[in-house]
């Protein structure tokens, strides 16, 4: 591929930069794995008997079904949800782009438990639309609770993982193909089938297993909507000192997302040919489709913004003195602390996350995928879970770093880096590779060509995967109540606490203080992705 | 607010232990004004630190307040002047509080200052109101310090017992609402023993052996809805909620909350494994609702999404605090397990390397001044016996509780087998 003179030092050059990405890659996957081994440690404590009497328990058998369902049915509606949204934002003329944009991705910035109390505050039994329906002669509505509820749920909180990746890969995606395809005589839908589809497939599948992964740890929303799944019973036992049994069932929670990886890779495998050079804008005329599309816009954000923010809205201004916050006065300096420990987590989660996507995306090898893979553990580990886990590692192994923000931001990594890796790969994948042959043909270095070819060119979803590090971290709970310094509060610590004792009031203003702070942080990505947004 | 409370002619506690559900109910209706007092008006004072006197502030005696307030920020806590005056800034507001008999029991004056950094680990929902109490504290003595830890009362008794297994505490007290917490971290040896004259003011049942002691309690009810049912309709023993037509499909509980978890575990321990095992599926066979806590399980009863359910005392208070005309009061069962007393308590943590501040901190917690606070703010049975129940909160004895050892609610693990093998968990 080079000239012949100074080739084989190339080649060497390449092989050593290669040889040490791959270590590289290694040990920042095996950083994130090893607290996972904990659980193993411990599962193995309990003894073959009474784990095998756990394992083949009716109620653990109902559990894997109830979470399996459930897992399936959210991922299907996040796609069928974040992806027609993704096209309409990114490669449509809907009126008022940026302003969708935003606020479609908003969701993903309230806490799923609040969203859950927000719909049971709404749509529940006795709750404020039965209210306003009993005068109408309507005795009862469809319960919220059970699995149609807590889909319902999850969906609309979750689906914007797959609305980021899909636009991120629609935006960085070739639009002269769609042309192409249109001179060949396709209709606009039969030219999504055959040319967008297969190239933004990795981003689809990408926020798919996110949403999948996310949907199997949320403990909260299943709790609240009166579903049994997994993660309730790995907390029940872990708040009833089960903490063996806990393990156990985690390390059975881990089989599954070993399952999801490999469906999800299997779907992804055939991206081969997936990639996109230029960044020309491509938009559909929506015509007289613009109406339909903007209904369905707007009755998503009814659902995922109007609903919580007005209940939290009704339980800021409701009279009644027990909204008030009792002992707690809110301090401004919470968010400061959250938006801190979050950032320094997406900074962390990114520059982790580049050696491992990257080399998953360019390089077809056991090793570059298994690496990949490994990062996904964590993420699928209850909070609660990794939090032990590093309770457990930091006290004895690190006692200097325990209870500070190091040893937080690491578990925070832990449980956030594949929405970082995934974004990267995806974006990688996009990368025609002819222009870093051209690079490399011009004379550049590898690493040069990476960072004058490469990283341009990814850089819309390397911000995006920070992004999300930034969100989810923002709204993380378990694993932060367990790990902060002591004395050290965040928005979501705070919400938990006067949620916990009753003062759902005193809720309200940091959860509208955590929106707004994330509200700013998708500008950033708009930002990011440039005048691809008109 | 405070002020319509104060006309009214039900303030009047003393004599509310006349009859017991009259009682009951004109102690709800009144607590329940009281608090919404105390919350506006510790909320109207914005800052965190002023709210305990700031809820003086705003009752009619805000001279005598404003003098607290001074006193309690001029002084370092032990200035012999501030003997009564003290009490009114630990003291919620309202007219049941006015009515308040002299306390008796040992004094903060009376005790050494307190100095130094603290490290607490506070499990529980009662977070907001014992912050503010050691809020309080940290006002009196500039020189002491509170570094608190905040999260669920097992989850910091998993964290603590893994902490002190590998050679280093964080944590010099541990202060829970729950005693099943504070006795599955004793149980592991990781807790100093207290010493005699620390716990001498509470009774012996909350303190069996030292290792913990009580520092307010809390009391196992069964608010209904008055809508759905009437106080008679509610069965006066737990056993017979199994069977009670009525209650068929109109029944609530937490069964992964804490403090239901020691209730099952006071019935296991008065009835036998057996028998609690039939309780629970004759629960379920009532197709009882499911809830993630009590509070909620007392807002769905509020709603009326429920006609009753199981849930400490106090939740049904902070319903109507939050509601004042919410239909719900509380009935009590009689000598079993659904009356059960449980408690907030403190232990030391074993490798703590400030002991005696911990122990001069505990003794605080059981002065009149604490107490005080814990029963007019947080609705808690006081501790001592020197300061009483407020208003109309039916005594200890009139509710009935089960004799039983609270040393033994810890031992949860053979209840959440019952729990398990029942598929209530």
């Amino acid at each position: 591929m080079s000239t012949l003179g100074d080739g084989r030092i190339d080649i060497d050059r390449g092989t050593v930069l290669r040889g040490g990405l791959l270590a590289l890659a290694g040990a920042i996957a095996l950083a994130v794995v090893a607290p996972i081994a904990w659980l193993v440690v411990r599962a193995f404590d309990m003894g073959i008997e009474s784990a095998l009497a756990l394992l083949s328990s009716p109620s653990t058998v109902q559990i894997t079904v109830n979470s399996a369902l459930l897992v399936t049915a959210v991922t299907a509606g996040s796609v069928l949800l974040g992806v027609p949204l993704a096209v309409l934002t990114a490669r449509t003329d809907l009126p008022f782009r940026r302003f969708w944009t935003v606020v479609l991705a908003l969701p993903l910035v309230v806490p799923s438990y609040i969203g859950a109390f927000a719909f049971v505050s709404a749509f529940g039994p006795r709750g404020t639309l039965a209210d306003l329906l009993a005068p109408l002669g309507v005795e009862s509505i469809p319960t919220i609770y059970g699995l149609q509820g807590t889909v319902l749920v999850l969906t609309l909180f979750v689906y914007p993982y797959v609305f980021l990746t899909t636009r991120a890969a629609l935006l960085s995606f070739d639009a002269s193909q769609i042309e192409a395809a249109r001179t060949l005589n396709h209709s606009y839908l039969g030219a999504f089938r055959r040319v967008v589809l297969p190239q933004i497939a990795p981003g689809i599948a990408a926020g798919a297993l996110l949403v999948g992964l996310y949907t199997l740890s949320d403990f909260g929303t299943p709790s609240i909507m009166h579903y049994d799944v997994f993660t309730r019973m790995i907390f029940v036992e872990y708040n009833a000192f089960g903490r063996g049994r806990a393990a156990l069932l985690s390390v059975l929670l881990l089989g599954l997302t070993v399952a999801i990886l490999g469906i999800e890779s299997r779907l992804s495998a055939d991206d081969g040919n997936a990639y996109a050079g230029g960044r020309r804008g491509y938009t559909i005329s929506l015509g007289a489709w613009k109406w339909p599309a903007l209904a369905f816009c707007t009755l998503v954000v009814a659902l995922c913004l109007v609903v919580p923010l007005g209940v939290l809205a009704m339980w800021l201004f409701r009279g009644g003195p027990g909204y008030s916050a009792g002992g707690f006065a809110f301090e401004w300096s919470y968010g400061l602390n959250s938006v801190v420990v979050a950032a320094l987590a997406a900074l962390v989660a990114t520059v982790a996350a580049l050696p491992v996507g990257y080399l998953s995306a360019r390089t077809d090898g056991p090793l570059t995928d298994l690496f990949d893979r490994m990062t996904y553990l964590g993420y699928a580990a209850p909070g609660v879970v990794v939090g032990f886990a590093l309770v457990y590692f930091g006290v004895r192994y690190l006692p200097g770093l325990y209870q500070t923000l190091p040893l937080l931001i690491f578990g925070y990594v832990v449980r956030f880096i594949p929405q970082a890796v995934g974004t990267t790969q995806s974006s990688v994948l996009q990368v025609d590779r002819s222009l870093l042959e051209a690079a490399r043909t011009l004379g550049h270095s590898p690493l040069a060509s990476f960072r004058r070819v490469t990283l341009p060119l990814i850089a819309p979803g390397v911000v995006a995967g920070a992004a999300l590090v930034f969100l989810t971290t923002m709204k993380e709970l378990p694993a932060t109540l367990l790990l902060h310094p002591s004395g050290f509060k965040t928005l979501v610590t705070y919400i938990w606490q006067v949620q916990d004792a009753g003062y759902y009031g005193a809720a309200a203003v940091p959860a509208l203080v955590l929106v707004a702070v994330s509200g700013l942080s998708m500008l950033v990505i708009l930002t990011q992705e440039g005048d691809d947004v008109r | 607010m405070t002020r319509r409370a104060g006309d009214d002619p039900t303030a009047n506690g003393s004599d509310d232990h006349g009859d017991s559900g009259l009682g009951r109910r004109r102690f709800l209706r009144t607590s329940a004004v009281v608090a919404g007092g105390a919350l506006v008006a510790g909320c109207s004072s914005g800052d965190s630190g002023a709210n305990a006197s700031g809820a003086n502030g705003s009752n009619a005696s805000s001279n005598a307040s404003s003098g607290a307030n001074g006193t309690v920020s001029n002084t370092s806590g032990n200035a012999s002047a501030n003997g009564s005056v003290g009490i009114k800034s630990f003291r919620g507001s309202g007219p049941l509080v006015e009515s308040r008999p002299p306390l008796k029991g040992p004094r903060i004056d009376d005790l050494p200052d307190l100095s130094g950094t603290l490290s607490v680990y506070l499990g529980g929902g009662e977070g907001g109101l014992y912050t503010q109490f050691l809020d309080l504290l940290q006002k009196m003595y500039p020189k002491f310090d509170v570094k608190l830890r905040t999260a669920s009362s097992s989850q910091l008794a998993n964290t603590l017992i893994t902490e002190v297994e590998s050679g280093s505490p964080k944590a010099d007290v541990f202060w829970a609402v729950d005693l099943g917490a504070l006795g599955v971290v004793a149980n592991n040896d990781a807790t100093v023993k207290l010493p005699k004259k620390v716990v001498k003011p509470v009774p012996k049942s909350f303190h069996p052996n030292n290792k913990w002691v009580g520092v307010a309690g809390r009391a196992r009810s069964v608010p209904y809805n008055t809508n759905e049912l009437s106080a008679n309709q509610i069965p006066n023993k737990v056993q017979k909620f199994t069977d009670t037509k009525q209650l068929q499909g109109s029944m609530g509980w937490a069964p992964t909350y804490g403090a239901f978890q020691s209730f099952i575990t006071a019935m296991r321990l008065l009835r036998g494994k057996e028998q609690t095992k039939q309780w629970l599926k004759g629960m379920q066979g009532q197709n009882v609702s499911e809830y993630p806590d009590e509070f909620l399980v007392s807002n769905a009863v509020a709603d009326g999404e429920l006609a009753a359910g199981f849930a400490n005392h106090y939740y049904s208070l902070r319903v109507r605090a939050a509601r004042p005309n919410a239909p719900i009061e509380l009935a009590f069962t009689k000598g079993d397990a659904g009356a059960l007393i449980n408690a907030a308590g403190v232990e030391v943590i074993k490798g703590t390397k400030r002991r005696q501040l911990a122990m001069d901190f505990i003794k605080h917690l059981l002065t009149a001044e604490a107490q005080e606070f814990f029963a007019t703010r947080t609705f808690a049975y006081p501790m001592i016996p020197g300061v009483p129940p407020v208003g109309g909160l039916p005594t200890i004895d009139e509710l009935n509780p089960p004799e039983l050892d609270l040393a033994k609610l810890s031992n949860l693990e053979p209840t959440l087998k019952l729990m398990r093998e029942t598929g209530v968990l």
